[in-house]
């Protein structure tokens, strides 16, 4: 029974890969991109295949990092995981971990590109000392300013926002002058905004040199505390975007709120909402300059047959070079992961006269990778609702930190 | 007239279906809340019973526990009294009860996630209509789905406007089954409105209300779509249903094992639920012959 | 006759007001993002167009008719068989089989989630209609319903049709099911609606965008990747609109049915 089995699944196998040295190689891809970012990645994916026509890219968009990590982690065991992936960069490390995705160290070692991807964005794809991800999209938090409901706070010169107390007290000032008409003065960070400011006060959630645990460290707390204290306390957050992330971005782009401490990847989107009103900032350095680097990149399932890997490689050494990086950083505003992006017209047609991009780009001389290992995917989920309780007032910062710090513990001496 | 088998054959499509896809299942989850897996890798280590260990110390297991309580207690009493109460008003065949009856049954045949989706609109805090509209008064904003005092009410609201047709509905339809001479009777008893309510159809509507109650408390202890659309168990907890807690454990956090554990514990709270209701309400009530 | 009347429109005022989240819903689809934005009503059709255009929601509508359509029919014929049989027959093991049915009630759907989605893998119809289909055919509410009131339809009516020499199948088919036809349709719409607005499952189960269901592209839209656009609310309202409209629509052809039907078998 389980011989004939294997004859017919070997017959069948050789069947797919001699029919696939005929015909065109297909790579199926899963992506977090929609809108206005999902039509910049189709054109490159277009590019890609006029260049390359026996390639065919299966683009799919599945939903956002959190859904593309779910529908990943099922797929699995149905084997129907896709050949190609989106993973962001923090979150990849347990499907490294569980040899789901495929060591691409040699292809990258062979490829011109490894010289052309900044440091910073070729660590992003480096766990345990191999490649698995090539970066596609990177970006870091900055602060995102409205300037014309600043002026209407009387602060037509917009103070500095370097220190927490600084960020506080302009976020006040909107909200005592303008709280009545509906505007509050900062939107609740949040969670890669969140992990900045836990950086920006000297600490981490995770070393991501020695891979311990900061979550109950002392200026953890104290930046969770002061994060927390702008939603319960000081009311200059709304509550609406601490139970939805997405509330308080949206909120500052209808002109609802003074701040935003958000991905580099709102950028266009913001700009065209606000236009001249907006102002971009670095995050803040209340203890110290530092921001994380967020974004993702792609890696390649083990289970793709090898000439399906040759192929889903090729793309994704195409989606990293300039050109491609050029378009995507002009189309969205994520920063360029490529040395030469800079230099292609595209490129430098989108810096003109826009400050904000540069601004980001300036920070990441202080940005940082992140921690990936397995147990990172399992402390993300869970931090929303840690998160929600703090900022809620529900329970006390110091506590919930200590216990959401011992459980990921638990959780990494079981998984890791 | 027929072989013995004949039984056997007509139930045999239904009861294959419900093998394959309701009994083996359950048998696996059991099998799989012994063990650890990720679905990651192909090993499922046996680790006893130590899925449970962890579900029943865990304080999010138990909030859930209570916050479904909750629910199903103020929820199914509150539906059941506003349907036989409104169900005693709208039982006429008449051009307006009609109108207002199909009005109210409206929603219950909707689809759950658009309703949630509409009410996730109306209850948020900066640009929902609700709070517009307090605003007009000049009242403050209220936040419906942030505050975890109130959250869990508008859960409970959300799926009483949106259930609430139904059990009218088969209100309405026990209360037009009671021959319309027990009502002469009581009045010429001279029994005042209430009391005929009381003492005639209240008891007489009793199946009905069995039914319901079985219905309504069986899906109250399987809420999911409702409260995953507005509020995903949150704000901090305080919607967390066991069903929210199992898909998250199970299909976000991926910890099988801990997954198939509350699902094996929700399976057994049901059914003592059910076997509690046979016993305790069963007596009560004289459901067919 | 005029109290008659006046009652019909309070009637109607206080049903309305009851719909109103509906009705708002329905207003909000036609107005552009701007203008919602705004606050100043801008009406257009764009929402529509995108959501039937862009976002294939036209698709998603004939799925989830051709899905719950599907369940529904099996559904029922599975139902009606073996409701008659529990109903009529007396068999060893009967009542043991009729209570592993009923039982199956009192189940969570969730417990059988990842099995099924573990079982559907292994036979390879993940991502295909047949993988949103049959998980859903048994319905042991439905047998237990139909069983309850196959009980009541006189059992003389069925020794005469074996009198005449009719088989089992055909007493099913000529006596029962015509005497049972509106409990039957009640629960046919009961399957159709619950299938209709199902969610968790296909949501797990099916990957493919050309096989979502209305639900599934609903809560998709709504759920838009938190990196990429702002909530378009207008938009997802005019999804929701589609997802609610053809059950509102059956409903107002069908509501006397429907309601007849349903409570003919809740009350006995």
């Amino acid at each position: 029974m389980f011989d004939t089995l294997k004859t017919v699944a070997a017959t069948s196998l050789l069947a797919l890969s001699s029919n696939a040295a005929f015909a065109e190689t297909k790579v199926e891809f899963w992506h977090s991109f929609s809108g206005n970012s999902g039509e910049v990645l189709d054109g490159i994916v277009a590019d890609f295949e006029a260049a390359n026509p026996d390639i065919n890219i299966d683009a799919q968009h599945i939903g956002n990092y959190n859904d593309i990590v779910t529908k990943l982690q099922a797929a699995i065991p149905a084997r129907r995981a896709p050949d190609a992936v989106i993973m962001e960069v923090t979150r990849y490390g347990l499907f490294a971990d569980r040899g789901v995705l495929t060591d691409l160290t040699d292809y990258l070692e062979a490829d011109p590109l490894k010289d052309e991807l900044f440091d910073f964005a070729r660590e992003v794809g480096v766990y345990d000392g191999k490649n698995f991800i090539v970066p596609f999209n990177s970006s870091t938090p900055v602060l995102y300013v409205n300037t014309a409901i600043f002026a209407d706070a009387d602060m037509e010169d917009v103070p500095a926002l370097t220190t927490f107390d600084e960020i506080l007290s302009a976020a006040q000032q909107v909200q005592a002058k303008l709280g009545d008409q509906g505007i509050s003065g900062i939107a609740a960070p949040g969670q890669f905004a969140r992990w900045g400011l836990i950086m920006a006060n000297e600490s981490d959630l995770i070393d991501s040199v020695s891979g311990e645990i900061l979550i109950d460290a002392p200026n953890t707390i104290e930046a969770y505390e002061w994060m927390a204290s702008l939603v319960h306390e000081h009311g200059v957050a709304s509550v609406d975007g601490v139970t939805k992330e997405n509330n308080g971005r949206d909120a500052f782009l209808a002109g609802k709120v003074g701040m935003m401490m958000n991905s580099t990847g709102n950028y266009r989107r913001s700009k065209t909402a606000l236009g001249d009103d907006l102002l971009v900032l670095p995050m803040p350095c209340n203890k110290t300059c530092a921001a994380p680097i967020g974004g993702a990149g792609i890696g390649i399932l083990s289970t793709s047959a090898p000439e399906v890997k040759d192929a889903a490689y090729k793309f994704i050494s195409y989606a990293a070079g300039a050109g491609s990086n050029a378009k995507w950083f002009a189309g969205t505003g994520y920063m360029p992961i490529n040395k030469h992006t800079k230099d292609q017209p595209v490129a430098e047609e989108a810096l003109k006269g826009e400050p904000g991009i540069t601004v980001a780009i300036e920070q990441l001389s202080v940005a940082r990778g992140r921690p990936r290992p397995p147990v990172v995917t399992w402390m993300r989920a869970s931090e929303y609702d840690m998160w929600q309780a703090m900022a809620l007032g529900q329970h006390d910062v110091a506590q919930t930190l200590k216990d959401f710090a011992s459980q990921t513990r638990a959780e990494e001496a079981r998984t890791n | 007239m027929h072989s013995r088998m004949t039984p056997y054959l007509l139930i045999a499509p239904l009861l294959a279906f419900i093998a394959v896809f309701t009994y083996i299942p359950i048998l696996t989850s059991v099998d799989l809340s012994f063990r650890e897996w990720d679905f990651l890798t192909a090993a499922k280590p046996w680790v006893g019973t130590e899925n449970y260990r962890l579900v029943l110390s865990s304080t999010q297991f138990w909030n859930s526990v209570k916050v479904t309580a909750i629910f199903a207690l103020v929820s199914v009493p509150l539906r059941l009294l506003l349907a036989i109460g409104i169900a005693s008003y709208l039982v006429r065949e008449a051009l307006p009860q009609r109108l207002l009856r199909g009005a109210l049954f409206l929603p219950s045949v909707t689809s759950t996630v658009a309703i949630a989706v509409v009410f996730s609109w109306l209850f948020a805090t900066d640009y929902g209509v609700i709070n517009a509209a307090l605003a007009v008064f000049g009242l403050p904003k209220i936040y419906w789905l942030q505050d975890p005092q109130l959250a869990l009410w508008v859960i409970i609201f959300v799926n009483t406007w949106k259930q609430l047709g139904y059990d009218i509905v088969i209100y309405i339809a026990g209360l037009q089954a009671i021959p319309t001479d027990l009502y002469d009777a009581a009045n010429v008893d001279g029994g005042k409105r209430f009391h005929v309510f009381r003492r005639v159809t209240v008891p007489l509507v009793m199946p009905t209300t069995y039914f319901l109650l079985v219905i309504s408390m069986i899906e109250a202890f399987q809420v999911f779509t409702v409260v995953d659309v507005m509020t995903r168990g949150g704000p901090a907890g305080a919607t967390d249903m066991v069903v929210n807690m199992l898909y998250r454990v199970g299909f976000t956090l991926f910890d099988i094992g801990q997954g198939s554990a509350i699902a094996v514990l929700l399976f057994i709270l049901l059914i003592a639920l059910a076997v509690f209701k046979a016993r305790v309400l069963g007596r009560r009530v004289h459901y067919e012959a | 006759m005029k109290r008659e009347t006046l009652w019909s429109c309070a009637a109607l005022v206080a049903g309305l007001i009851f719909l109103s989240p509906v009705l708002y819903t329905i207003w909000m689809s036609f107005l552009t993002v701007d203008s919602y934005y705004s606050g100043d009503p801008v009406l257009t059709l764009a929402n529509y167009r995108a959501a039937f255009g862009q976002y294939d929601f036209l698709r998603y509508l004939l799925n989830s008719l051709l899905v719950s359509g599907v369940v529904t029919l099996g559904g029922l014929a599975l139902a009606v068989m073996a409701a008659f049989a529990f109903a009529r027959f007396d068999f060893p093991g009967g009542n043991f089989l009729f209570a592993a049915v009923v039982a199956t009630l009192m189940i969570p759907g969730h417990i059988t989630l990842i099995p099924n989605y573990l079982t559907l893998a292994n036979l390879g119809l993940l991502d295909t209609y047949a993988g949103l289909i049959l998980p859903a055919i048994s319905n042991g509410f439905a047998a237990f319903f139909l069983r309850q009131y196959i009980r009541g339809i006189p059992r003389a009516l069925d020794e005469a049709a074996y009198m005449d020499g009719a088989r089992p199948l055909q007493v099913l088919w000529r006596v029962i099911v015509p005497i049972a036809r509106p409990a039957i349709l009640s629960m046919g719409l009961y399957i159709f609606i619950t299938e209709w607005n199902n969610y968790i499952w296909p949501l797990v189960a099916i990957n493919d965008s050309d096989l979502y269901t209305l639900q599934i592209g609903l809560a998709k839209l709504y759920r838009e990747n938190p990196g990429e656009d702002v909530i378009n609310w207008p938009l997802v309202m005019a999804a929701s609109t589609i997802t609610i409209l053809p059950i509102l629509l059956g409903f107002l052809a069908v509501e006397r049915h429907l309601v007849r039907g349903i409570t003919m078998g809740a009350v006995k």
